[in-house]
């Protein structure tokens, strides 16, 4: 039998260790301690600590510190909303910006080496779309470290939660969520240990989904290649829902056609983008914020740039699709930019063979991040909607990119990923800290667990999975008879032909004839492909294979739903661009899609309390 | 919107191929063993080793199709799509941030997506015979494989310009590149190797900011500011040792440190040295003590082998004889 624990917490990103950082550190907790009770915590992540793709985050996090120029968290709010295109629900929109200082100087008390003003204080940048007076004016707003604020971040909460000594398993994959139907309530999570390559059932009262996004949906992504949308996954395939997963983020500035991010603030600090015939064209799009107009609307208007024959080719494959446009960082003073654009500088050097500080560079928007996810409410409980209502798992909670609390509307604000992470990631692990304080898991045995429960068979059912992957595989001895056999399907060719897919269907511009051709190949080719793989290793032990396998399912689960969502919304909002319905309809869909695995959609109405729906112009 | 295509990737757009030798090993299934503690048993030696899995070792050779400036890594990843799915290594983000891809290239410890191919790329005298499929059988390791590495390291990189083609394919032969696992560590399988040593001996070190949680304040007694202060010259005194992403390349490529409990290692000393550094961290003098130790900055033999890998730019073996000057300062 194996162990029983207070709470699971999966992924181990920003959101992740906040939530173990703050559930350690809550008065729950430590009383609990001081009463000589040692919670039960697990962190679960598929790969070792300090991988997580929060470390990749390069410009900023969204607060009103004010240290630059006056700020209020009235305007944060104000900008989050609109930049959502309104499809934000109010309530939690109020809370990330009147919570983000406190988050930020939290950061800041943990480590963080954020740069700096003069007078010491925290240093703050420009970022599309934050404004003050309501729009009136851009305002620096975005607290940065150089260009690695998110590997700051990442380092400074895994070495706090080292100081708490929280407890991990490092490449763990969980592949099943336990979810009691009847009772509506979390049993805990079947993981497969890489290392091992064993099965094992990990019972807890409390299960936290933390895993981040999936960029891995699309060929072009800025995402690592982890982000397959496990955590969405999972909760479709336990009968649950998932949120607004029609709406992905391109990021306008990936670097031609590797897809690596340039951050935000390389047009924040000077940069501008040109078409072919050198014009900025941003001028023509956004008069008023120019090159630092919201991400979609910048994605679109490069979109546009290219239908309308004035992209470029990847000067890498001169021939290749005139699908990038030229983003000009030369206005920059060189010593300022190696100062304050490390990152950016090197991953251009090194990826392009350029030199920005002389050359033009080719860039083209590439999928960053999914606004959608497991619904949650303000205090990360994950819910269903039916009847009008929501209606709460017990025990079950999620934050980061893969949760859903609907800050982020139909498109995500520069600077509010991390900040939604850390600030709903530290409320998660504040709710699970009162959950677990008034039930903890006792070493006495008197944690009663039925023998006969659901996440029982699911562990069975995945054992079993395992034992036919390996059952069927080639001899690996000899490999020079699988390299003859080319026609042999394995999950990473399965990956790449989805990413093209989605990215030919989905990405930026779609309508429904396109969501339809990419659903066809979906259920009639990729699906069955996906269930006939196996791995071509007998071993479990360390067979990256087997992961891989188990990722894309998850992906064509997530993929399904996601065009579903799509074809369901017969409008253009936010980052959803739709060319049969090219305007936003507040009359019918003012409302959060809520999707489920069987394909049915229903509506739950957006949370308005503060501000009317306007117009969406920058 | 374009149609969806979905053949094979189109390889006639290579106009170069190189040959990846693969170091590869398999570790034998381990027996279930008895929780019972044996009183005889060997404690685990200060040098490491004692724990080195046992299993199948050989190296293996792939010729695939590249553009001479696609990283390592991208080439690496074609080979287990279209290839061979069996062949095991760590990666994630792709552009040196995540720190997961730390081999040992050519013998050098380095990260796999960093490294381009027209960079590492080596001619050798003999170009090795290949099969239609691009591989080629080769058994376990031995004085000839050896003498082949000791032969390619000898010979300089080749440009695009120089090489000769491949006779079938038309391709620009680049040559051969060496792939490893990191060194120091012990091999798991095929490029992967167990790094928890040197988190271990990181955690050890209590590698987080340790503030007194004062405020500063105002003259009539109001907290002023929330964040603690910091000058950007305070900062700049530490903060490209915040850089270090944990990849394990400066322990690889270090003489002394081998994985075992010898020495904490380049990587624990910087990670040290950056809260030292750090004026808002009041362990200082712990800190120097805990390092001045056996294990400490007394193994450490100053070679700055350290140095020149670091993928962060870190001047390793520099940081840490400021540190040791520190310690034996106090």
């Amino acid at each position: 039998m194996e162990e029983m624990y207070d709470a699971i917490i999966v992924g181990a990103g920003a959101a992740g260790l906040s939530a173990a950082l703050s559930f350690y550190r809550s008065d729950e907790t430590r009383q609990n301690m001081d009463l000589g009770i040692e919670p039960k915590v697990l962190v679960i992540s598929k790969l070792q600590s300090l991988r997580s793709h929060t470390g990749s985050a390069e410009g900023g996090i969204a607060a009103s510190l004010g240290n630059e120029q006056p700020d209020c968290w009235q305007w944060h709010y104000y900008d989050t909303v609109k930049g959502g295109d309104w499809l934000v629900d109010q309530d939690a929109a109020k809370i990330l910006a009147q919570e983000a200082t406190k988050t930020v100087v939290n950061l800041e008390h943990d480590g963080v080496a954020f740069s700096r003003t003069n007078d010491g204080h925290i240093a703050q940048r420009r970022f599309g779309g934050h404004t003050k007076d309501y729009g009136k004016a851009p305002v620096e707003r975005a607290a940065y470290a150089a260009d690695r604020v998110g590997h700051q971040i990442l380092h400074s909460l895994w070495q706090q939660c080292i100081g708490h000594g929280v407890e991990f398993a490092e490449e763990w994959y969980v592949t099943d969520l336990a979810v009691d139907q009847d009772e509506q309530q979390v049993q805990g999570v079947i993981a497969f240990d890489t290392h091992s390559g064993e099965v094992h059932v990990v019972r807890a009262h409390n299960v936290l989904i933390a895993t981040g996004g999936a960029g891995r949906l699309f060929h072009t992504t800025s995402n690592s290649w982890d982000l397959t949308g496990d955590g969405m996954s999972l909760v479709l395939r336990a009968g649950l829902q998932c949120e607004d997963t029609e709406f992905v983020q391109f990021h306008p500035t990936g670097l031609a056609h590797t897809g690596i991010l340039l951050s935000e603030a390389s047009r924040a600090e000077g940069g501008t983008l040109r078409n072919a015939d050198g014009v900025a064209f941003m001028q023509n799009y956004a008069p008023e914020h120019g090159d630092l107009a919201a991400r979609d609307v910048v994605s679109r208007a490069i979109r546009a740039e290219v239908d309308a024959g004035r992209g470029i080719a990847d000067p890498r494959d001169p021939e290749g699709p005139r699908d990038c446009v030229w983003l000009d960082m030369t206005a920059i003073e060189p010593g300022h930019m190696l100062a304050v654009l490390p990152q950016v500088v090197e991953t251009i050097q090194k990826y392009a063979g350029l030199d920005p500080t002389k050359d033009w560079v080719p860039v083209k928007p590439t999928a960053h991040y999914t606004m959608g996810g497991i619904p949650v409410t303000t205090d990360a409980e994950v819910y269903t909607w039916h009847d009008g209502e929501r209606h709460i798992i017990e025990g079950l909670y999620a934050a980061g990119e893969c949760s859903c609390v609907s800050v982020h509307g139909a498109n995500r604000l520069g600077g509010n990923s991390l900040l939604d992470a850390c600030l709903f990631g530290s409320r998660a692990g504040e709710s699970i800290a009162r959950r677990v304080a008034e039930n903890p898991v006792l070493d006495d045995g008197s944690t009663i667990i039925d023998e006969d429960a659901l996440i029982d068979h699911l562990g069975q059912d995945r054992q079993d999975a395992l034992h036919d992957l390996v059952a069927h595989a080639d001899d690996a001895e000899q490999p020079e008879a699988e390299a003859a056999e080319e026609t042999t399907d394995n999950a990473y060719k399965l990956q790449e032909q989805l990413g093209q897919l989605m990215d030919s269907s989905l990405a930026v511009l779609t309508d429904a004839a396109a969501i339809e051709r990419a659903q066809q190949v979906i259920t009639d080719e990729l699906v069955p492909r996906a269930m006939q793989l196996h791995s071509h290793a007998e071993y479990t032990s360390f067979n990256q294979e087997i992961t891989a396998i188990w990722e894309v399912q998850n992906l064509l689960k997530l993929a399904q739903a996601m065009l579903t969502a799509s074809a369901a919304r017969h409008e253009s909002r936010g980052s959803l661009k739709r060319l049969d319905y090219p305007e936003r309809d507040d009359a019918s869909f003012l409302a959060h899609s809520m999707t489920d695995a069987d394909g049915n959609v229903v509506w739950q109405p957006v949370h308005i309390i503060d501000m009317k729906p306007e117009s969406r112009e920058y | 919107m374009t149609t969806p295509t979905m053949e094979q990737s189109d390889t006639s757009t290579y106009d170069a191929q190189v040959t990846l030798r693969v170091h590869r090993f398999s570790p034998r299934a381990e027996k279930k063993r008895e929780r019972k503690s044996n009183p005889f048993a060997r404690k685990s030696s200060p040098f490491g080793g004692s724990h080195r899995p046992r299993g199948k070792s050989w190296v293996q050779e792939y010729t695939v199709p590249v553009h001479a400036d696609d990283s390592v890594l991208d080439t690496l990843l074609r080979i287990k799509r279209d290839i061979d799915p069996t062949l095991a290594f760590r990666y994630s983000c792709g552009h040196g941030m995540c720190g997961s891809d730390a081999v040992a290239i050519n013998g050098s410890p380095t990260l796999l997506c960093t490294a381009i191919i027209r960079d590492m790329a080596h001619r050798e005298p003999a170009a090795p015979v290949t099969d239609n499929d691009g591989f080629r059988k080769t058994g376990p390791a031995t004085d000839e494989a050896a003498t082949a590495v000791a032969e390619a390291a000898e010979t300089a990189a080749v440009s695009a310009e120089e090489a000769p083609r491949d006779e079938a394919t038309g391709r620009l032969d680049l040559g051969v590149i060496e792939l490893a696992p990191l060194p120091g560590f012990p091999v798991q399988r095929d490029l992967i190797a167990d790094i928890d040593q040197m988190l271990e001996q990181i955690k050890k070190l209590k590698p987080y900011l340790m503030h007194n949680g004062e405020l500063a304040t105002t003259k009539d007694g109001k907290i002023d500011v929330f964040e603690y202060l910091q000058k950007p010259e305070a900062l700049a005194k530490y903060e490209i040792l915040t850089n270090c992403i944990m990849c394990g390349v400066c322990e690889g490529a270090c003489p002394v440190y081998s994985g075992g409990e010898a020495f904490v290692g380049p990587a624990a000393l910087i990670n040290q040295a950056r809260f030292v550094r750090d004026d808002r961290d009041q362990a200082t003098e712990e800190r120097l003590e805990a390092i001045d130790t056996a294990d400490g900055i007394a193994a450490c033999q100053s070679v700055r082998a350290c140095s020149r890998p670091c993928p962060k730019g870190i001047d390793v073996g520099e940081e840490i004889w400021q540190l040791i000057a520190q310690v034996k300062e106090r």
